[in-house]
């Protein structure tokens, strides 16, 4: 006797597709961004903005990152050099074999952002789940009403994307873009300060706007409350969450809060939906 | 249906032609499910084993893939095979602790291959209970020690203590109960009169409850003296967490997955040395919560069957079944919305 399954996979969802390290780039002193291909020059999967890569350097270890883009034959992620593993991530070159497996999670709900103006919020690495979210809104620039882009690094050399937040994104369609770095630093002529400061001082409106914000849990509680302040509602500020994770699938019990699966139902959650979590964040 | 109980090995001899059959079986004065042969010690009545069954559909380490490092590597499946087993006499709590294994690993968008293929392989032959343990309540969490709903064949003592009473419910016992034409006769009636020797106070609701109760002053009593050594996970039938590790031997590798246990504290330990869960009482909280209200609100049910194990186990003597009497009747506070 079979059985029911209740299954949207085909293959086993533990197994990474063998891709490979196509070109690496430095984005800041301790930021790279890998563009990955499957072995015979395939894009692995096509993720929604917001989704997940468990990427896993064979051999050292497995660990979950945002997939911050995507080409018809490509996808990106961008890895923070924060201990053992991502030090090895970092040792790699082009042509470098990895593992992939994937896309996982939820994604940001692209469907009710449609017709509204959008605030994305990045912070230090935290800028990269919310790349795909502005790659996927300048793709459909028309479904979308007006964009406005704050990012915070710590420093000039910190800012990860340089091209996009300093040329492309400040070019494109009805889109405005605001960088602060949290110190001064040479041959920065831009604001200097921290996000949620920089949030109320440019006071953007609450109107008919939804919010994606993304960055260290820090930034995050103190952005939330400069925009709460501000008369954005919970339902409209859209975040991510980061817990350790094993599996991807909801099924290792690793990453839950409460009855949640991180892996599986997050990462993405508005901070309405945060409240009705308990308090293990 | 009925079989003599002196023709047990018999019957296990003829199952284990086709099968591998897992039987409760006694080595150093320790029982334990292990694939039975005819020179093994079968014990059917008495308590029930330590170590529940679970590792012979989730196995304490499982291969996952090999794989090869380098420009020119590879990453090949590894897949059990000859998974063909009979976990035969297991009791009705663990029964019970395997549906909702079955929810976990195939429900909810992915289905685990692994385990999949371990319990499409599998017919199971629970075992009503002849004796209660001293820390046996699964009456209170609503099973029945005589009877395991979900079972393949259920197979029970006899009134009269001469016979095994076998009734098959699905096309897996039935397949099974065929191959032991011969042994069998007609008729039969089962001793279904086994009680649990503890029994508890247990609020209906308490799962809705306890999800009010995260912040509740409780939390700090009943975790006082755990000392994180997680015993208490490996021998509760349906804790089920893994870790995913690997090993290389030169360039070549293995990944595998592991038991795991949330009571350790670098279960949820972040890179830069964050933790959300950073101590005994916030990791006691989510394993009591997940097994008493977070399974819940996910699958429907409660993920706690009253086995009694982690109770019996427990070197600081941490009882579950007294803290579900205590949640029962906590007065809830203002702030437990
Ligand atoms: C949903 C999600 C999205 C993420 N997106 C990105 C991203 O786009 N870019 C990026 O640089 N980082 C991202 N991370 C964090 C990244 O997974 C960790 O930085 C990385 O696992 C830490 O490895 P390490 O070498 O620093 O730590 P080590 O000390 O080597 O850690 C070993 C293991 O611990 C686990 N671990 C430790 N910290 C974390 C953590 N914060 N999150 C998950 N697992 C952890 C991993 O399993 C890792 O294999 C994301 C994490 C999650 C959960
Ligand atoms: S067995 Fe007891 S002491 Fe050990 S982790 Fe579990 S509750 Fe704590
Ligand atoms: S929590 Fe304890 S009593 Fe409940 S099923 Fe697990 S081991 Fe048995
Ligand atoms: S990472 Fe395994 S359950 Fe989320």
């Amino acid at each position: 006797m079979a059985i029911d399954h209740e299954c949207s996979c085909s293959k086993n969802p533990l197994v990474p597709t063998l891709c490979k390290v196509i070109d690496v780039k430095q984005e800041t002193p301790d930021v790279q961004t890998y563009t990955i291909q499957t072995v015979d020059g395939k894009k692995p999967f096509s993720p929604l903005p917001g989704q997940l890569a468990m990427i896993s350097l064979l051999g050292v270890g497995e660990a979950m990152f945002s997939i911050t883009a995507q080409g018809d034959d490509y996808i990106q992620s961008s890895i923070k050099r924060t201990g053992l593993l991502t030090e090895a991530f970092h040792e790699m070159q082009p042509g470098q074999q990895i593992g992939v497996r994937g896309p996982y999670g939820n994604h940001f709900p692209i469907d009710d952002f449609k017709g509204k103006d959008i605030l994305f919020i990045g912070g230090g690495i935290g800028i990269a789940p919310v790349r795909s979210l502005i790659r996927y809104c300048l793709e459909h620039r028309e479904d979308f009403g007006h964009l406005d882009i704050l990012y915070g690094a710590r420093s000039m050399n910190d800012i990860c994307f340089k091209e996009d937040c300093l040329e492309n994104w400040p070019k494109a369609p009805d889109t405005n873009v605001y960088i602060t770095t949290d110190v001064p630093s040479e041959g920065w002529d831009g604001h200097v300060g921290f996000v949620p400061s920089y949030i109320e001082e440019v006071g953007f409106k609450p109107e008919n706007k939804k919010v994606a914000l993304c960055g260290p849990p820090i930034m995050i509680t103190l952005s939330s409350a400069s925009l709460l302040k501000m008369g954005f509602k919970k339902e409209d500020v859209i975040t991510t969450l980061e817990l350790r994770m094993k599996c991807g699938i909801g099924k290792c019990g690793r990453c839950n809060i409460g009855s949640k699966f991180v892996c599986l139902d997050g990462p993405v959650f508005s901070l309405a939906e945060l409240d009705e979590l308990p308090d293990e964040k | 249906m009925k079989f003599k109980k002196t023709d047990l090995n018999e019957v296990l001899k003829t199952l284990a032609r086709e099968y591998t059959v897992f039987a409760p079986i006694v080595e150093n004065e320790e029982k334990k499910f292990m694939p039975w042969a005819e020179s093994k010690d079968v014990e059917m009545e008495g308590l029930n084993t330590i170590k529940p069954p679970k590792d012979v559909l989730f196995p304490n380490v499982e291969k996952m893939y090999r794989y090869k490092m380098g420009l020119e590597g590879f990453i090949e499946e590894i897949f059990p095979e000859d998974t063909k087993r009979i976990l035969f006499g297991i009791r009705p709590c663990d029964m019970r602790s395997i549906d909702s294994m079955d929810k976990v690993f195939l429900t909810k968008e992915y289905v685990d291959s692994y385990y999949a293929k371990r319990r499409d392989d599998a017919t199971i032959v629970a075992f009503g209970c002849t004796e209660a343990g001293r820390t046996c309540f699964c009456e209170s969490m609503g099973l029945n020690p005589n009877d395991a709903p979900s079972a393949d064949v259920m197979m029970n003592v006899s009134a009269d203590g001469e016979d095994y009473v076998l009734e098959a419910r699905t096309e897996k016992g039935e397949e099974l109960v065929k191959k032991l034409e011969g042994l069998i006769t007609d008729g039969g009636e089962a001793k279904k009169d086994t009680k649990c020797s503890l029994v508890i106070n247990k609020a209906e609701d308490l799962d809705k409850k306890l999800a009010k109760m995260f912040e509740h002053p409780i939390w700090d009593k009943v975790t006082k003296g755990c000392i994180g050594c997680g015993t208490c996970t490996f021998v509760c039938p349906t804790c089920y967490c893994f870790d995913i590790d690997s090993e290389n031997y030169g360039a070549e590798g293995c990944k595998y997955r592991c038991w795991d246990s949330c009571m350790f504290s670098d279960y949820t330990r972040l890179a830069g040395g964050a933790n959300p869960r950073p101590t005994k009482k916030e990791r006691l909280r989510n394993r009591y919560m997940h097994k008493l209200s977070y399974f819940n609100e996910r699958y429907g049910e409660t993920l706690c069957v009253g086995c009694g194990r982690c109770v019996e186990k427990c070197p600081a003597h941490l009882d579950i079944s007294e803290f579900i009497e205590k949640a029962s009747a906590a007065e809830l506070g203002k702030e437990d919305k």
